[in-house]
């Protein structure tokens, strides 16, 4: 007797319910989704396709492996540029919904496969469009896998700029070695003095890459209000959204206050100084 | 890996490709001009005061550099991280005699945390673009983009505000909200693309020979395999096959350029990895760059031309020792380099203790008294610590400019009558 014989019989046709239902888990590893993430899959599936660069960016594959022989991540991952794009190309939103949820994240945005790919596809904008319908939509892994960008999120959003010094600490950057933040460890000195050691004022500065005018934050505040990335950073994250908000109403307070300090100064100055309102 | 030639069969491949798409490489200048003829568009222009200095690109197009009156769009992983490399452009562009404006009045690009999160779009990038553009061009200053990122970022904004007739209308209206116009620079133009016009202005005030300097090239990426043929080309550098920034520079200040297998791969920055996930990071630039740049080329240093690649190849240097991999060799932007060999500072201007690998034994081999030099950067720092003023390279702006986009407080260097009070003397 075969071992098949053994088996538990399983129905050749399978009923609409169950035609429906994707498997627990199938030979590619993927786990059966929720009848919830199904319903946002579906969502974002079909705005993946309406999204106006999807035309762009998508223009076929020979299947020639040419973008994933370059590619980094292609090294480390299980990950290649050329699934990515037959991901993009699938009918299938179940697929898609899976390389959301830990692939999109392993591209390094270096765009040597877009400069490699003889069709001209951008593999890695393609992977952008992906990226930014997980943030906005608040795909639960995408808030996982970006949850240690708060700091720096709240820096861009505000000054806009990724990094600051003193966001270069030690213990977050062990790994880097003990002379790799210019700090007191080899000088004997604070970190605001070997940022007062840089010769330009505008960098002697701890909190942000260099100092930023208020005008110049709000300004990109705007920006930000009416582009619709601070509804994308909702999806992602409501509550560091509503600070950001708060801290952004402060600044427009104090540029007011500082607008009325500074009148006579201002007097007979035109463009954008004399015009904006934060 | 791609030569020119390869690039340039694969880009006419794809024009083949493309016809059938409406898709195709195009000069985006001379659709500029289309556009400002329409009143679409305001072109800020490069002028004879900017003093530019012709280059040729990918496809052998024409490119003007400018060379002065420039307005310094900073790179915000540099100024955060590895300070030395804002610095050393600013006291070169002192050294050489020409003019800027370092101002507070600029946002970064933000494609760093759009290529690492995403949380942003294209039409919020192109607005970003568009308003320090135009910062730029009230100033009256050309901008030099300081970062590879924003570079590559920039050229596609202003590719997509040229060839996008909605995105540039929704740009156009956000900008009008705050005063500003949408002005598209007739070249966006990298640091780099500066250092390598300036290469005789340097190599005349060089102090220190570097003949005996193996140097490896790592080429960043975003700088020529984004929007790539704006990328500088030159015949007599690798003979046009690889991009002339920051090579060019390197030979013609003596160093040997030595090749290495893997000199098209890429840093290993990821944009998200280098915060979140150093783990891909430091295996990939310690592996598949570092490793072959000591063991095949034998390198003295390491030269790129970015913030990503110059943080990504230097600070995952230190960790290598734990997994047999104990290379520490320095890595330095080319204008950190070129500030050196004229003379520049090794910690008051190139600022080389913010690296993780030592230069010392790479600034021995240059000729550099670094001892010395550390000696007084310590007493300096003293000096500081009790509350001496910080020498500078421009004149400190006006508490005004805390608030206000206006350039009240800061004039330029060659304008300059004396350093204000509170502002320390020259930096040298």
């Amino acid at each position: 007797m075969t071992i098949v014989a053994h088996l538990p019989q399983r129905a050749l046709t399978l009923t609409e319910e169950e035609s429906a239902a994707p498997p627990a888990m199938e030979l590619t590893g993927r786990r059966r989704a929720s009848p919830e993430e199904r319903a946002l899959s579906e969502t974002i599936f079909a705005e993946f396709h309406a999204d106006p660069r999807y035309h762009e960016f998508v223009l076929g594959c020979l299947n020639c492996g040419e973008c994933t022989t370059g590619c980094p991540a292609a090294r480390f991952y299980d990950f290649s540029p050329r699934e990515m794009l037959q991901i993009a190309e699938t009918g299938d939103a179940t697929t898609l919904w899976d390389a959301l949820q830990e692939k999109i994240w392993a591209c390094c945005q270096c765009y040597t496969c877009n400069m490699r790919c003889r069709f001209g596809n951008d593999i890695a904008g393609i992977i952008s469009v992906m990226r930014e319908l997980s943030v906005s939509h608040g795909v639960a892994s995408t808030r996982k896998t970006l949850a240690p960008f708060g700091r720096s999120l709240t820096l861009l959003m505000t000054v806009g700029t990724q990094v600051s010094s003193d966001m270069i600490q030690p213990d977050f950057f062990r790994d880097w070695g003990p002379f790799a933040t210019g700090s007191d460890r080899a000088w004997g000195v604070g970190a605001d003095i070997m940022r007062r050691a840089i010769p330009s004022d505008v960098l002697q500065t701890t909190r942000s890459s260099w100092e930023v005018s208020v005008q110049t934050s709000l300004e990109l505040f705007r920006i930000y209000e009416e582009t619709g990335v601070l509804d994308m950073l909702r999806g992602l994250d409501p509550d560091l959204t509503e600070m950001l908000i708060d801290i952004i109403e402060e600044r427009r307070e104090e540029f007011e206050e500082a607008r009325e300090r500074f009148r006579t100064e201002l007097e007979g100055m035109s463009g954008p100084v004399a015009t904006f309102r934060g | 890996m791609l030569s020119a030639n390869e690039i340039r069969k694969v880009v006419q491949e794809r024009n083949q490709h493309q016809k059938g798409t409406g898709k195709k490489v195009v000069d985006v200048r001379e659709e500029m001009e289309r556009l400002e003829a329409a009143g679409e568009i305001v072109i800020h222009r490069i002028r004879p005061e900017n003093r530019p200095v012709e280059v040729s690109t990918l496809f052998g197009w024409k490119k003007r550099i400018p060379t002065d009156r420039l307005w310094h769009h900073k790179s915000c992983g540099q100024c955060g991280n590895i300070p030395g490399y804002p610095s050393s452009l600013l006291w070169l562009m002192n050294e050489t005699g020409r003019t800027y404006l370092n101002e507070p009045h600029q946002t970064s690009c933000t494609a760093w945390n759009y290529h690492g999160t995403a949380t942003s779009n294209p039409v919020a990038l192109a607005a970003v673009a568009a308003r320090n553009f135009h910062r730029a061009f009230e100033t009256g200053h050309f901008p030099l983009i300081h970062c590879g990122t924003s570079y590559g970022d920039y050229k596609e904004m202003r590719k997509l505000l040229v060839e996008n007739a909605t995105v540039r209308a929704k740009v156009r209206d956000v900008l009008g909200k705050m005063g500003r116009e949408l002005v598209l620079p007739e070249e966006i133009v990298h640091y780099s693309e500066w250092v390598h016009v300036m290469a005789p202005e340097i190599l005349a005030r060089q102090k220190h020979r570097v003949e005996g300097v193996v140097a490896t090239v790592h080429e960043p990426c975003h700088y020529y395999k984004m929007v790539p043929e704006d990328a500088v080309y030159d015949e007599s550098i690798y003979a046009g096959q690889r991009p002339a920034v920051p090579s060019g520079i390197l030979m013609a200040l003596g160093a040997k350029v030595a090749d290495y297998s893997t000199w098209y791969d890429c840093c290993g920055f990821g944009f998200r990895h280098i915060l979140s996930e150093r783990e891909f990071s430091r295996s990939f630039a310690n592996l598949r760059k570092i490793r072959p740049m000591v063991e095949e080329a034998h390198a003295d240093v390491a030269i790129t031309s970015d913030t990503g690649c110059v943080t990504t190849l230097d600070k995952s240097q230190w960790i290598g020792k734990a997994h047999g991999l104990p290379y520490m060799l320095p890595v330095l932007s080319d204008v950190q380099f070129a500030a050196l060999t004229m003379g520049a500072h090794p910690y008051k201007i190139a600022q080389v203790h913010w690296h993780a690998a030592s230069a010392e034994a790479l600034m021995t081999k240059m000729g550099i008294d670094w001892k010395t030099a550390k000696a007084e950067f310590r007493e300096y720092l003293q000096a500081l610590k009790n509350g001496q003023a910080p020498e500078l390279l421009h004149p400190a702006h006006g508490e005004i400019e805390t608030f206000f986009a206006i350039n009240k407080g800061q004039v330029l260097p060659d304008e300059a009558p004396a350093a204000p009070a509170g502002a320390g003397g020259r930096s040298r």
